[in-house]
Order: structure tokens, then sequence, then C-alpha cells
């Protein structure tokens, strides 16, 4: 490793080293008590952390000294693999990103996409993108807080998660195709609508899924060795967070009042009715509840959306953005005249530039992309929620316990998808 | 889309705007020069209250109509009381990438920082610790530089020594 | 009915018949300025035209007498909103693309007549109560052109549903789709769907015009731009139009057939599917072609071109625009030379004689070939005669040449080449060496003395040439009887591109890279020195002449330490004055076609195309 970064102390040549100097092994009878700092690799691969992150963690007895994350290990180029294809091929890309709530991703940059080209999604799409978005959301934080009880030793809530999760993934693979990787939505609305009776088996589903969410809730929220490990654990004051560009649950577990879908609500958020929770201290456990909490207001929406959602087309009818239906494509030299330019050449985004913001399940999914007026981006920026709060891992973790260092890195839920992108 | 903070920043500094423009979408946009960035980073979170850090990235306007100077760094900063961003750049030459570093002023500019010195070769200056964040630092070149070649391939590297690292400290762990 | 070929203008204007002409090819050069007519003749034309367009401007709430020009000498006038000063009879569509505003076409072409008869380009004048089309009217003093207005983009989108109604379903099988106008413009202008009830119009889907071209007469939208072509720029007017009204084709005159060695190019302008080059038929997808500028090699003219590939293999030439030598053309003679690229390549080294057809041939890595070869050539340093073909670049002779006279000792150098052909009556030249002029250039350059090829088989039939080295292995007589001369050689080193009999004869035979593999120059025939790029990596073993000679040299004790043709031509090109002048860098063209927006097409996996797939090759162990 070729880190400019020095050890604290460097051992100097001079001084006897205990382990290996063989006069020292008469001091060593006298049962030395010499203070020697610990060097602990935590990751890339450890069971008590998930993501694979490398903590390069400087112990000193049960605190830590020093600290320095390396990341990188799930880089994949993805700003260098969408500069290379056409608009809608980034499209799985972006699964990749936050693979727990890959919708979120996909219609963020759709959203972006839309926002550069200047179009309007009919209203049916935008209600799906938002019942998508949300379940997503639920599944997302179902992840967050199981794997965090797991991590401190409760596995029961892990497996309510784990179950909860799975139904939700039934109903993610009705309406996509997929569990995990949905590649859902296009530019200018939906690539197909919601399944026939899939709204009445959604709401079954989350039926059950607050169910396994209040059991969870039950398990941990009062449970005495959780709230020791998580409550004033890994706090962050507000002016940090916010100094550090923390967004989204995380921020708001410091008492900071900030969500994108109220802020600058889009598609149809502003019709939805639901609350923002908002934390006290920025701790472990006020990140924890700010999740359980954002669940139920998510399962809140989706009812909500799924109750108002209109009938009508649920995507652009311009053969310029959208592919042309299949009959079109076969019968008509116009369809596929447009069918090929469209898979071949991508849908012609004018040149500009763009910032365009949504709120994803760990906070502000952030995206600057510029046209050249090709069919290929030439510049995605994905501002991924997860990378600058993994950067604040550091200041918050240090001087605190090493055994503090697992709700942290559990409760900020860092999804190495999209912080190593 | 509002220009409240680049307006006032514009009065505030004159010299250090070099241009202004909206976007095709009505983002309100201003072209820094590198040497009054830091100036105008630390008026915009003490003076104007936009202090939530949202990102840096670069773009690599090489194949753009207009190239000279080649890269471009984009600032997005957020304000909680006025809930909008406020988005500026840097213009930064091929022949001498660096530009002063913001980390002094947002400690969130940290890594993103590094990241663009990772992808694009753009040093910060004054920046504490500027290292690669995402890539090795044996990684030869920055990718995302549209020079790099999309399959380009990576020199294979030795394999770092490790000393012992049950009993003390070597070049493992913190190094 | 199918007589009734003449009712369009393009069949009164007949050029003198067909072959009449004979002219030597520089002298066609010289009588040019009878073949571009759009911008010779606009200039008397328009004139006629713009006395009737000129009188409504006064009625316009204008002073009586037309308003005196703003920029005397040129035409003022506005064009969206900008305002435009141009020369005198300079017609819409150009004057629009000055000021960014394109105007679309299928019929018109810069270089032929006037037929305005696709009428996509029409547009809003101010002087004109109804649209006029750009390609046709030249502009008039303080005209106001509008060219995106509703009633504009209503009539594209008229012209574009009424030529797609009876267009084929057919992109998925059309050589065309990717750089297809109708492609392009309905994604622009159109984008609706098809209002057609009922069948389409069938016609003959592969009527077989000639050797080199087929044709698709239901995909043909009769813009008549393939007949205007074959009538104006060659003057062998072969094309015309047939028929009337649904049944009007494009075809040959009965008895006879498309023949010219230009008639590809009515495949390069025509803006649809409906003219296929038989070559390029169903081989590959344009989409999935990067495209290389690029110099054709067949024949000493130096037509610039661009070089069509995917992966290591080349698909095609096409023209690139060049006003000095081939305006917006190219020989088919030059067009069917790409097939050397890929095929019959010499792709690794082989050290020993063919002993006998059809024996293998032992294959060595280039190192140990390029020992071998040395260690043959030190023992007979003074004594090699060399062979240097024109077909080579400059770089490649300027190192073979400096290793030649510097390390071999040689004092004069054999032309070789291939063999004259005849030169035909507009670019291609008898001369089928694309680099005669550089070759002479350099050995002037170097103090070498060129001597023709008859007196090396003189030589080596006298038996006083032992020795050869040959950088190329075209030769200019029969290949055979030189091959059986060579076979009796103690020493053959041969670096070639291609195999060839002589090849086979080779005691140490090298692999040479072609020109589409790497940065380079030519010096065509009128002496002008044209840049050429890499398109990708060598295939096989193969490197350039010059790195070889460069590898030669290192071996045999010299000091070549040029990495690159760029090196070779900075580092030894200053020894010849012609090549002072030339800068070799600023001198390439473009490695795309504009800046900005690419619009060649990509590669299968939506990938840009190919060059920026090959970075530097940093590869180590991998």
């Amino acid at each position: 490793m070729a880190d400019t970064h020095k050890p604290v102390s460097p051992p100097t040549p001079e001084a006897p080293n205990p382990d290996t100097d063989a006069y020292a092994h008469e001091a060593e009878l006298e049962a030395h008590l010499q203070t020697k700092r610990m060097y602990v690799n935590m990751g890339p691969s450890h069971p008590a952390t998930h993501g694979t992150v490398r903590l390069k963690v400087e112990l000193e007895g049960e605190n830590i000294a020093e600290i320095d994350c390396e990341i990188g290990f799930l880089h994949r180029g993805f700003q260098k693999s969408c500069e290379n294809v056409t608009w809608t091929q980034c499209l799985p890309y972006t699964d990749r990103l936050n693979y727990v709530s890959a919708m979120m991703n996909n219609f963020g940059f759709l959203n972006a996409v839309e926002k550069l080209i200047g179009l309007e999604i009919p209203e049916r799409a935008q209600y799906i993108r938002v019942i998508g978005s949300e379940l997503h959301r639920i599944h997302d934080h179902l992840t967050c807080v199981g794997a965090t009880g797991m991590e401190l030793g409760g596995f029961a809530p892990f497996l309510f998660a784990v179950e909860a999760r799975e139904l939700i993934m039934d109903r993610v693979a009705e309406l996509t195709g997929a569990r995990l990787t949905t590649n859902f939505g296009r530019i200018g609305g939906m690539n197909r609508d919601l399944p026939e009776g899939w709204s009445e088996k959604v709401i079954k589903t989350l039926d059950k899924v607050m169910e396994h969410v209040n059991e969870i809730d039950g398990l941990l929220s009062r449970n005495r060795i959780f709230v020791d490990r998580t409550k004033d654990t890994g706090i962050i004051t507000a002016a940090d967070a916010i100094d550090y560009g923390w967004t989204g649950p995380c921020l708001r577990a410091c008492g900071v009042d900030y969500d994108v879908r109220k802020v600058k609500p889009y598609w149809v958020y502003d019709r939805m009715e639901f609350d923002v929770p908002v934390g006290e201290k920025g701790d472990n456990y006020d990140r924890y509840l700010m999740r359980i909490e954002e669940m139920k207001q998510s399962d809140r929406i989706i009812r909500q959306a799924l109750q108002q959602i209109p009938a009508g087309p649920i995507i652009l009818d311009d053969w310029r953005i959208a592919l042309p239906p299949k009959p079109e494509v076969y019968g008509t030299i116009e369809g596929v005249i447009s069918h090929f330019k469209l898979v071949m050449e991508g849908v012609q985004v004018p040149a500009g530039e763009v910032y365009d913001c949504t709120e994803a399940a760990n906070g502000e999914l952030g995206w600057y992309m510029v046209s050249d007026g090709s069919g290929r981006p030439y510049k995605v920026h994905v501002r991924a929620p997860g990378y600058p709060i993994l950067s604040a891992v550091p200041h918050i973790i240090k001087g605190k316990l090493l055994a503090d260092l697992i709700p942290t890195f559990d409760t900020i839920n860092m999804i190495g998808g999209e912080v190593e992108q | 889309m509002s220009t409240f903070a680049l307006d006032r920043v514009t009065a505030q500094f004159p010299e250090a705007v070099a241009e202004r423009y909206l976007d095709r979408t009505g983002g309100a946009w201003a072209v820094i020069h590198a040497e009054h960035l830091p100036k105008v980073a630390a008026f915009l979170k003490n003076e104007l209250d936009f202090k939530l850090f949202t990102s840096i990235d670069a773009v690599d306007r090489l194949h753009l109509a207009e190239n000279d100077p080649r890269f471009e760094v984009v600032y997005f900063i957020y304000s909680l009381s006025r809930h909008e961003h406020v988005r500026f750049k840097v213009r930064v030459s091929e022949a001498r990438p660096e530009i002063p570093s913001i980390t002094p002023v947002f400690r969130g500019a940290d890594w993103w920082e590094r990241f663009v010195w990772d992808f694009y070769g753009i040093r910060f200056s004054g920046h504490p610790d500027l290292r690669r964040v995402l890539l090795y630092e044996e990684f030869q070149g920055h990718p995302l530089r549209k020079d790099y070649a999309l399959r380009d391939r990576q020199p294979l590297i030795p394999e770092r020594p490790i000393k012992d690292i049950f009993r003390g400290p070597g070049t493992s762990g913190v190094s | 009915m199918s007589d009734n070929d003449t009712k369009k203008p393009t069949g009164d204007a007949q050029p003198p018949p067909k072959g009449a002409p004979t002219d030597t090819p520089a002298a066609k050069i010289g009588s040019q300025p009878s073949n571009p007519p759009a911008g010779a003749k606009l200039d008397t034309p328009p004139a006629a035209h713009s006395a009737p367009t000129a009188p409504p401007p006064p009625p316009a709430a204008k002073p009586a007498g037309p308003p005196p020009p703003k920029n005397p000498g040129f035409v003022t006038c506005t064009i969206d909103g900008k305002e435009v000063v141009v020369k005198p009879g300079t017609n819409m569509i150009e004057a629009a693309r000055m000021v960014g505003s394109d105007i679309p076409y299928f019929c018109y072409h810069p270089r032929l007549s006037i037929a305005a008869n696709c009428r996509m380009c029409m547009v809003e004048a101010s002087n004109a109560p109804k649209l006029v089309p750009g390609c046709q009217t030249p502009l008039v003093e303080g005209q106001v052109i509008k060219t995106t207005t509703p009633k504009v983009k209503e009539q594209q989108r008229a012209v574009m549903e009424f030529l797609l109604l009876n267009h084929p379903v057919d992109c998925s099988i059309c050589d065309q789709a990717g750089e297809c106008k109708l492609q392009d413009y309905y994604m622009r202008y159109d984008y609706r769907p098809s209002r057609l009830e009922g069948g389409k119009v069938m016609k003959n889907k592969r009527k077989v015009l000639g050797p080199r071209v087929v044709l698709d007469q239901e995909r043909c939208i009769i813009c008549s731009r393939c007949v205007r072509f074959m009538n104006e720029i060659p003057k062998e007017p072969q094309l015309g139009i047939f028929g009337r009204g649904s049944h009007e084709v494009i075809d040959t005159f009965p008895g006879s057939e498309l023949n010219s060695n230009y008639s590809l190019n009515t495949v390069d302008i025509c803006p649809v599917g409906a003219l296929l080059s038989r070559d390029f038929r169903f081989r590959a997808r344009s989409w999935f072609l990067s495209a290389a500028p690029s110099v054709c090699t067949g024949c000493s003219r130096g037509c610039n071109i661009y070089a069509d590939f995917m992966a290591q293999d080349t698909y095609r030439y096409r023209p690139r625009e060049n006003e000095a030598v081939n305006k917006s053309w190219m020989c088919d003679h030059g067009r069917a030379t790409y097939k050397g690229l890929n095929t019959g390549r010499v792709l690794s080294a082989v050290v020993g004689r063919q002993q006998g057809t059809g024996t293998a041939r032992p294959e060595v890595a280039r190192k140990e070939a390029i020992q071998a070869a040395a260690k043959a050539l030190s023992g007979v340093k003074g004594q090699v005669a060399v062979l240097a073909s024109p077909v080579a670049s400059n770089e490649d002779l300027l190192a073979t040449l400096t290793f030649a006279k510097a390390t071999l000792g040689a004092k004069e150098i054999y032309v070789g080449g291939r063999p004259q052909g005849e030169a035909d009556h507009y670019l291609l030249t008898a001369d089928r060496n694309p680099n005669r002029k550089g070759l002479e250039l350099i050995a002037q350059g170097l103090g070498l003395a060129l001597k023709p090829f008859e007196d090396l088989v003189k030589a080596l039939d006298g038996g006083k040439v032992k020795a050869l080295y040959a950088v190329g292995t075209e030769v200019p007589g029969n290949v055979e009887t030189f091959a059986q001369a060579a076979a009796k050689l103690d020493v053959f080193v041969a670096q070639a591109t291609n195999e060839s009999p002589l090849t086979a004869q080779a005691t140490v035979l090298l692999p040479a890279s072609a020109h589409v593999e790497f940065d380079g120059s030519f010096v065509q025939v009128d002496g002008l020195i044209q840049r050429f790029r890499k398109a990708y990596p060598s295939k096989g073993d193969a490197v350039g002449h010059w790195a070889l000679a460069a590898e030669l040299s290192r071996e045999m004790g010299g000091t070549a330490a040029w990495t690159s043709s760029r090196e070779v031509f900075r580092e030894l090109g200053k020894q010849v004055a012609a090549f002072a002048g030339f800068d070799w860098d600023k001198s390439a063209p473009p490695d795309r076609e504009k800046p900005g927006i690419n619009p060649l097409p990509t590669a299968a996996d939506g990938r840009p195309p190919g060059y920026r797939e090959f970075g530097a090759p940093r590869v180590r162990g991998i």
C-alpha cells in the first residue's frame, strides 16, 4: 500500500521491540504493560460489516485512534461505461448503483434525462414511479434495519426483515420481471404497466410487511442490548453532517428537516400525504428510528398512490423518444425506422447540461449530466448519497470504541455499489 | 430557478466571476476563476447559508465543440434555508491541471476532490490528503479523461509485501 | 413509354458521347471548372431567377426601386433571424448551413446540377407567397428566410410521409440503414405513424445494373442524383429514368449496363438504400463500422478516403472530400484495392525459401527472423541491391532507405512497385503506385540514385546481384519470372505486406503493415503530401516497414531509435527539402468527421468508433 498516510507513532529503530529483540525477554518476565497500538483490518470481507469496504483501524486498547476507509472494491467504471452506451443502455448500469433499491436509481436517472430533454411524462407513469420508489424504499430500509439487528446480535429481526423483503421482491418481480436489477422505466415513461390484480396484491403484501416491520420495531426499539449499543453512539452533530454533505434519513436523524420529496416535489409526491420523521441526536438509534418510521410513511404513500392512480398511457407517444408498438415496427417503415434509430443510436438528447436530484433511500441522489446532442451521454455524474456519508465515518468514530463502529457502519447503510460506482 | 446566490457572489466578488449563464433547463451557472474559488466558497457558506455540500465532479470537454480550457470542475452546494442549489464551475487547463481545494471550507469536499483527482488527474492544492479514492495507487492514468481508451489495460502490479500482521506494526494496516 | 428518358432536364443536357474526350488526367483536373456546376453555373441562372423574384420586395411596403445592397458585391439576407452575407448566386441551403440552420434535402448535391424534385428543402421566403425550394433559389438582397416555421415543418412532414408511403419495410435487411437520409430525416422531421391503408407498390428488388452496382427499385425515391452524376461528373450517361408515376424507375438504357469506372459513386450519393455496391452488400451494418480518414493507394492520384473498418478488417473505402484532389469522388478501381488489406497478407515472419507449392514454411517469431536477416545481411554489406516499392509510405521509405544507405551501404535503389495500368479520363492515373513522387523526393534527399527495375532484372540474370533487400514486394514486371530469378539469390530479405510468388522466394520474409495500420503520408502525383491515419493495429505479427528497418538496424549495430512513424518523419524528413514545409501533425485529417457530435456509426454495442478501443499498448503481463 503506497499510502502517503503515515502511522501516528512509527516505532523508532533504537527503541527495544519486546517481540523481536532478544534482550527484551527479561523485561517480558516482568509482564510489561507497554501500550502498543494495534492495527486491525476490518474488511474488505468482514462478518460484522456489510458492504465490501476495508476499514484500516488503529486501536489503542478498545478505542479507535485512527481510521481510514479504503473503498473502491466494487468500482465498475459506472461513468465511463455510461459515456460509451446510449442513454437507454445506461439504465441497467444504474440498477447496480444501489442494488437494494434499484428502481429508485432507475427513476432518478430517467427523471434527470427527462429534465434534460424537457419532457413531462404521463400521469400514470408518475404514479407508477412513486409506487415503485416507495416499495424499494421499504425494501432498502428493511435491509438496513435487519442487518443492523443481526450484526448487533439479534438474528430474529433479520429473518423478519428478509421475509418482508422477499414479499416485496415478489411484487417487484411481478412488476418489472426481475427481483433485484429491475431495469424498469424508460425515457418518457414506463416500459410496462402494472400487472392485472397487482394493486390488490400489493395492499395485502403491505399489510404483511408492516406486520413484520412492527415485529422488528417491537423486538429492537426497546431491546436493552440494542438500545445500549446504538443510543449515544456514532453521534454526529447537525452542523457536521451538513458540512460533510449528509442527506436522507441520516441527516434527518440529526434534526435537520430536509427531504427532496417535500422540498421540491417531483412526480406526484405533492399529492401524497406523508410525514417526514426528524430525529434529535444524530446517533445510531435515531438513524434506526428514522428508517422504521420512514417505512411506515412509505406504506402510507403507496396505499394513497394505488388509490389515486389514474388510467391512461404509461409512456409518451413520441417516436423520437419511445419505441413504437411492435405491430408498427414489424409492419410499417415508419415504425421500423424509429425502432432502429432508437435502438442503434439512442434517444437524441439535445445538447446541454442538467443537475437533478431525487430522494433515494439513503438521501439525495443527484445526477449531473452533459449531453453533446448525440444518442450517448457525454458525462453522467452520480452523486450517490452514501458517498459523503461514508466519508464522515472517520470523523464520527475517531476516539470511540471499536464496538461502536459496527452499529455506526450499519446505520449509515453504506452500499458499495453506489459509493464505489 | 433562483439566481440569488450567484447574484450576490457577482456583487461581492465581481472579479471572481468569469461568466454567468442559464442552462437549457433553467439552472443558473457561474464560471468562477480558480484563484478566487476558496473565497467564493467561504462566502457562500458563511454569508449566504449554502452549507450542505452536495458534490463536485469534472467534465473533460475534449470532444465538445468548445474545449479550451479542457477541464471543467463543477460544484453543487445546497442551502437548507433557501432550499436551492447553487451551481458553479471552474475551468482548468490541461497543461496545469491544478485548482485550490475547498476542503478547508467544506469537509464534504474532501472525498469528492479525491475522486476528481483519481479520475481526471486534476490536483487540488491545499487538500490535506490527496490520494486516489476508488482506484489503487499504482493505477496508470486517469480513466474518465476522454482520451483514456475504453478498453485500455493496466499493468499487473506486484503483490504488496505483508509483514507479520499478528506480531506488531508492519506495513500492513494503516501504513 | 420506357423511352421517355428525356423528360428530366438532366437527360437533355447530353454531354459528349461517352469516352470521347480521353484527356490526360492532369488536363482533366485542369478542365474541372466545367465539372462543378454547382458553383460556377449558379452565377448565371440565379441572375435569371432573381429577376422575377426580386420585384416582390418593392410591393412589400418598400420605397420604389431595389434597395442598395448592404454589402456591395455580396448578398445580405436573414436566415432564421441571423444575418448572412454570401456571394451572389449562393443558394439557400448553402447559406443556411453557414449560419447553422440545416435545411434538409435529398436530391440536392453541391457538385451536381439542381433538380429540385424532392421538395424536401422548401422554406419560407419573405418575397414569395408560397414555399420555395432552398436548393434552387438563390438568395436576394434583404430577403428573410425562415426554415422552422409550422408551414415549413408541415411541408417536411408531408414530403417524408409521401416518400415513405411506398417505401418497403426494409431497414432490417438494408445496407444503407444507419447512413440513410430517410431514417435521419424521419426521426428529425416526421416521427409520425404510418397512415397507409392497403398495399405498397411493388417493383424490381434486385435489378443488376452493372458489374458493381445493383438497384432496389422499391427503395428508390427518384431523386435523380445518380442520373445527374453519371451525366455530369464522369460524363458517361449510362443511367436514365423510365416510366412515369408509380412506375417510374431508374434503369440503364436497353442493351447497356452501368460499367463506368465511377459507377460506385452513385451508391455513395444515393440518399437511400436503392443503389447498392455488390461488393459491400450484406457484408456489414454501417452502424458497426468505424471510419478512419485515409488515402487510397490504387493509383498515384491519392484520392482522400474513409476506410470503414470493424475490428481488424477493412470493409470498404468511401471518398472523403478534398477540393484539390478528388472533390467528392473516387474510382471503382481504387475502391476495390481495400481487399488487399484483408486477404493474402503476410502475417508472420518466415525464414527459409518455400520448397515447391503447398509446403508449409517455417514461421518464426519476428525477432528471430530479424536476427536471421541481420546475420545474412551483415555478410554481404556493400553488395546488397535494394528494391524499394513506391507503394510504401514516406515514413517507410525514409526509414528503410536510411537503413539501406547507412547500414547496408547502398548507393542506388531499384524502383519496384505495381505495373503501370491505363489511365482513364477522370481520376485514375496510369501509375498504380501511391507514392512514386515520395520515393523520388526521398531518394533525392538522401542522395541515393534511383534505377529502373529492368536494371535489376538484368543484374540478376547476369549474376551480378547475389543479395537483395526488398521494401515491398510489388514488381512492375512479371512476378513469376522475377521470382524465378530471385530464387537464385543467396540472400533475399523481403519486407512484404501481401503474399506473392516473390515472397515465397525470400530467404527471410518480414511481415509489414498496410497503410491503414499506422499513421503516415504519401506524395500524390501532383506533389501534394497527404497524411493518413491509423485505423486499427496491424494484423498478425506485422509492423510498419519503418519499424522493421529500425529493428534490423539495431540488430546490425545501428542506432535507429524511432518508435513511431511520427518520429521517423520528424527525424529523417529534414533531409528532404520538399518535406520542409509539411507539418506532419497539423496536416493529419481530423480523426472524427466533426468536432463534438460524431455522426459516424457506432460499434455493435453502442460504443463509439473503434479507434478509441485501442489505447496505447500498455499491456504488460496480462
